[in-house]
């Protein structure tokens, strides 16, 4: 008797999985540009507008704090120590909204498009489950330790935002302006326009 | 072919403000405050008829606009000690006195209307916020050597 239970249990969990599994394969392709164009826009802002080196040196970087310590009295070195917080915290919480904005994509619609392999998508898997914690992990310590107290984190979050940004640019390459040229031409020849 | 002639000319047009205009312009403080007022704030257009004869108004409104990014990104990666020393030398240059000076940038902060359009947010944040303490550090130093003329007085409209 314990025997069925357990095998009708191990049944519809199959079914179950069965079930998520079609419902993630008939994601609807149709209308869903916007999608790709959302997700082409929040790979450029990580690009380009939070994961430059430079920024992140300058944000996380020691050499203002040490500055305003040898030169200024204890309420600037506040003021000055308050307003990085105010700008780190920023820019965790921008890292996760749009590395969750990437993940929603992929789990919807890369797979529809994107020729990537099951180990390639296994570890970028990895990597959003690792940023996202990562992230949390970051803002408690930012709040504990302030601006300063978690530059190993820092690097992982960054090395790890990089990595899943490299599998992304791949999944949307098709959307850069010279893949959108040659398939213009290609279309143009069968009296398609764009 | 329109396309690469017109980014020539936005080239040209923005090595020709370098040259001439912004040359005098040290600090990319002054530079960002000075084409940030080139530009038409109902329209978002950059405006220098100089240019515009020279080349074409199109051309010196994306030269205008190239340069204001330049001066911008400098101000990013610039550290706050050089902050203090461009916002001390942007200070000296238009011959206010300091205190008026002080009082006005800490109440009106005229620098978040001279932000380049599509700059990220956490980019323009992080010069506001560094602007703000080299705010705090200069009025400190001056406080601490006061000279004649620096008022220190309030806005008169707040």
């Amino acid at each position: 008797m314990i025997a069925l239970v357990l095998y009708l249990a191990l049944g519809v969990g199959l079914l179950v999985v069965l079930w998520a599994l079609a419902r993630r394969k008939s994601a609807p392709v149709e209308g869903c540009g916007r999608q790709f164009v959302e997700a082409r826009q929040a790979l450029r802002t990580l690009q380009l507008g939070l994961l430059p080196e430079n920024l992140i040196e300058r944000i996380f970087d020691q050499e203002d704090y040490r500055y305003v310590t040898a030169t200024s009295p204890g309420e600037i070195s506040e003021l000055f120590l308050q307003e990085r917080s105010r700008i780190s915290l920023m820019w965790v919480r921008r890292v996760r909204s749009e590395i969750r904005n990437l993940m929603h994509f992929h789990l919807a619609y890369s797979r529809l498009h994107a020729k990537l392999s099951l180990l390639t998508e296994i570890r970028l898997a990895l990597d959003f489950a690792l940023l996202l914690m990562a992230c949390r992990a970051l803002r408690i310590l930012l709040y504990l330790r302030g601006p300063y107290g978690a530059r190993s984190m820092v690097r992982v979050l960054t090395a790890t935002a990089e990595r899943v940004c490299a599998a992304s640019e791949k999944s949307l390459a098709f959307l850069n302006p010279p893949a959108l040229e040659s398939f213009r031409r290609d279309s143009a020849g069968h009296g398609a326009a764009i | 072919m329109p396309g690469p002639t017109k980014h020539m000319d936005v080239l040209a047009a923005a090595d020709d403000l370098r040259r001439r205009t912004l040359v005098d312009m040290a600090q990319p403080l002054e530079r960002l405050i000075y084409l940030a007022s080139t530009r038409d704030y109902n329209t978002g257009m950059y405006y220098h008829q100089g240019l515009a004869l020279r080349f074409s108004e199109e051309a010196a409104c994306e030269a205008l606009a190239d340069c204001h990014r330049e001066a911008f990104e400098e101000l990013v990666a610039a550290s706050l000690e050089e902050l203090v020393y461009d916002l001390e030398a942007y200070l000296k240059s238009t011959r206010v006195a300091a205190g008026d000076f002080i009082v006005a940038w800490k109440g009106l902060e005229p620098y978040r209307v001279a932000v380049p359009v599509g700059i990220d947010s956490l980019s323009s944040e992080l010069v506001f916020s560094n602007l703000k303490v080299a705010l705090a550090i200069l009025e400190q130093r001056l406080m601490a050597r006061p000279k004649p003329g620096a008022s220190l007085r309030p806005l008169p409209v707040q």
